[in-house]
């Protein structure tokens, strides 16, 4: 492919003396699901109203199929968009507000009529059509919404945190829903969220946000697992930070001294490091053990507390140091819940554990 | 009275802290309920018993003008108000709450004025020698003056300027709960500004067009002092009549008559207003 379908370059965004979006680039292929996840005020939701036209970047463009979009005003660039906050049309029934995108392009009163009827089959709200907004459950009233920015077909959808103001249960049920109609629709679609389950759950691919730039690009099993940087793996699931001193690094893999005194070797050097160097050992929860195998490490942790969820459980526990770890194996691999504060150990892969500059 | 008044108490169920209520409802039936159908009953009983002062205030060509005239005037008056405090309202709802409660003061400082003094101000700058033929002239725009005054149009534009702020405030009560973000969607869904406008705006600030309408057009049929003032002999309004008959002409029965039809025709464009856009959500707008 010559030119990516949606390419956002160097876009900037200040408000006043405050720059909410700082350099972002991005290139998104046609049809992919492309989340911008990150906390709040992280710049996504900026970048997103930048690509709506609600927003006019201060520097930098936003490109749909080699065309810059900026100068086009936001109700001729054709976009869909799904908002945080129910926006239905609370006058017009279900179907208006379905029909609506159409009604302004003046299409002809069959085809609305069909196309609304698709809609919410799309959705499945069709016994739902001639009801007022005000007598619809929020995830109803996304989904009708979802029906009327889809309406007309657009190359893009925007979803600005559309499941925030949902319900735990009904969050997962829609986001069900969302993978289901990008499948059968194939439509590109830009997702805003802060949470990272969401994120991990719907995307190809997840662009994280972090003080109005981005982070790190990749689906999610990459930011998972090769977190480019430690804000990357604080934020993509749980995980521990131990402090440690770098001694050595040969061929990526790094050799160091934790504050208990242990000395690892085989870790994941992200960055170079000099010796000495203060730096962070990231250990996601999951990743120890409780079994010696002959590449693992071992860490000697006090149990404070073991609590059971179902799947895991979670240890609370603490190094010789004093640092907090977290730890979660399978129930399977640690029979008993009754644990009083005791010693143990727990292994870990090296080559799953990261190093950050501190 | 109280025994009577107890005895009657013990057959009726009343709702609790009634009592409370009473001097209230003595008030209103003493000063409001009273007046009114002595009013009525003035109207049937001067200057004879029967229903001819009805019959020559509908009957009458010359009184059916001013009836005629008062529904014009009030209805022109109404809908130059709508089209001048929408876009105001709009402004209101949407500026920083700080700036908005400036503007706000300034409304209502007009509004506190005193209402001859403005309507005298008008008569300065509307006057065939007033500020503003004289400017335009000056200014080579126009060489003989305007008829701004003694007509309809003085009585628009000074009725107009009295009546903004009792349709301002409804309609900024009700723009205020438009979320800004559904004309955000309009937009993306391919709404023209115009569009969006027509849409979904106007429909959504509907009740509050409706409370403050009605408030300005039932004010406007009952109005005196500007039409008084700016208003021209050939369209005299109901209240000028009425005052006419009663100061003038001494005729009591037929002022009456006159003042009980426009109480009627009032109430009558209430009941449809709440018919119409519903109580619940007229209120809400105001």
């Amino acid at each position: 492919m010559t030119q990516p379908f949606l390419s956002i370059r160097n876009l900037r965004k200040a408000f006043g003396t405050i720059t909410a979006v700082h350099d972002v680039t991005l290139e998104i292929p046609r049809g992919e699901f492309l989340t911008f996840l990150g906390p709040s005020g992280s710049g996504k939701s900026t970048t997103l109203y930048a690509i709506a036209g609600f927003q006019d970047p201060s520097s930098g463009d936003v490109l749909l199929q080699g065309k810059s979009l900026l100068s086009v005003p936001s109700h001729k660039r054709n976009i869909g968009m799904v908002f945080q906050r129910y926006t239905l049309f609370p006058h017009l029934t279900v179907a208006e507000n379905v029909a609506f995108p159409l009604r302004v392009r003046r299409r002809p009163k069959a085809e609305v009529k069909k196309k609304v009827a698709d809609m919410l089959a799309l959705v499945r709200l069709e016994s739902f059509a001639t009801r007022l907004p005000g007598a619809l459950s929020g995830g109803q009233q996304q989904r009708v919404a979802l029906a009327r920015a889809l309406a007309y077909d657009p190359p893009i959808l925007l979803m600005d945190e559309p499941l925030s103001a949902l319900d735990k249960k009904l969050r997962e049920e829609i986001q069900g829903e969302i993978r289901r109609i990008h499948r059968e629709t194939g439509v590109t679609i830009l997702y805003v969220t802060h949470d990272q389950e969401e994120a991990l759950h719907l995307s190809d691919r997840i662009a994280l946000f972090r003080d109005g730039r981005i982070e790190q690009t990749g689906s999610g099993e990459d930011l998972y697992l090769r977190p480019a940087t430690d804000f990357v793996a604080g934020f993509i699931g749980n995980s521990n930070f131990l402090a440690a001193e770098h001694l050595d690094t040969t061929d990526g893999t790094a050799t160091i001294r934790l504050a208990d005194g242990s000395v690892i070797s085989g870790v994941r050097a992200n960055g170079t490091f000099g010796n000495g160097q203060k730096t962070r050992l990231m250990i996601r929860p999951e990743a120890f053990g409780m079994e010696r195998s002959p590449a693992s490490a071992e860490l000697n942790v006090e149990i404070v507390d073991v609590a059971f969820y179902g799947e895991r459980r979670r240890i609370v526990a603490r190094t010789a140091a004093g640092e907090g770890v977290d730890i979660r194996p399978t129930s399977a691999a640690m029979p008993s819940q009754d644990v009083s504060p005791c010693s143990w150990q727990v292994f870990f892969d090296p080559a799953a554990a990261f190093l950050f500059p501190a | 009275m109280s025994v009577e008044t107890r005895r009657n108490l013990g057959t009726v169920r009343l709702p609790a802290g009634f009592n409370g209520l009473l001097p209230a409802l003595v008030l209103i039936v003493l000063f409001f309920v009273v007046p009114v159908l002595a009013l009525l009953l003035r109207s049937v009983t001067e200057p004879e018993p029967g229903l001819q002062n009805y019959a020559a205030l509908l009957g009458d060509g010359t009184y059916a003008r001013v009836f005629f005239n008062t529904f014009l005037v009030a209805s022109v008056v109404t809908i130059v108000t709508v089209l001048v405090a929408f876009p105001v309202a709009w402004m209101l709802a949407i500026m920083p709450s700080a700036l908005a409660s400036v503007v706000f003061g300034v409304i209502i400082l007009s509004m506190w004025t005193n209402l001859l003094t403005r309507t005298y101000a008008w008569m300065v700058l509307l006057q065939r020698t007033g500020v503003i033929n004289r400017t335009l002239i000056a200014a080579g725009v126009i060489d003989q003056p305007l008829p701004l005054i003694n007509n309809l149009t003085g009585v628009t534009i000074g009725m107009v300027y009295i009546m903004l702020p009792f349709m301002i405030l409804p309609l900024v009560g009700t723009l205020r709960a438009i979320d800004p973000m559904t004309l955000r969607a309009a937009a993306l869904c391919g709404a023209s500004p115009f569009q969006a406008f027509r849409r979904i705006l106007v429909p959504l600030s509907l009740p509050g067009v409706a409370a403050g309408g009605l408030m300005v057009f039932v004010m406007s049929l009952g109005y005196f002092v500007t039409p008084a003032l700016l208003g021209g002999t050939s369209n005299m309004m109901l209240a000028e009549m009425i005052a006419q008959m009663i100061q003038s002409l001494l005729n009591w029965g037929l002022g009456s008559a006159a003042a009980f039809i426009l109480l009627v025709v009032t109430m009558a464009l209430y009941a449809l207003q709440l018919r119409l856009v519903g109580a619940r959500r007229m209120s809400g707008g105001l």
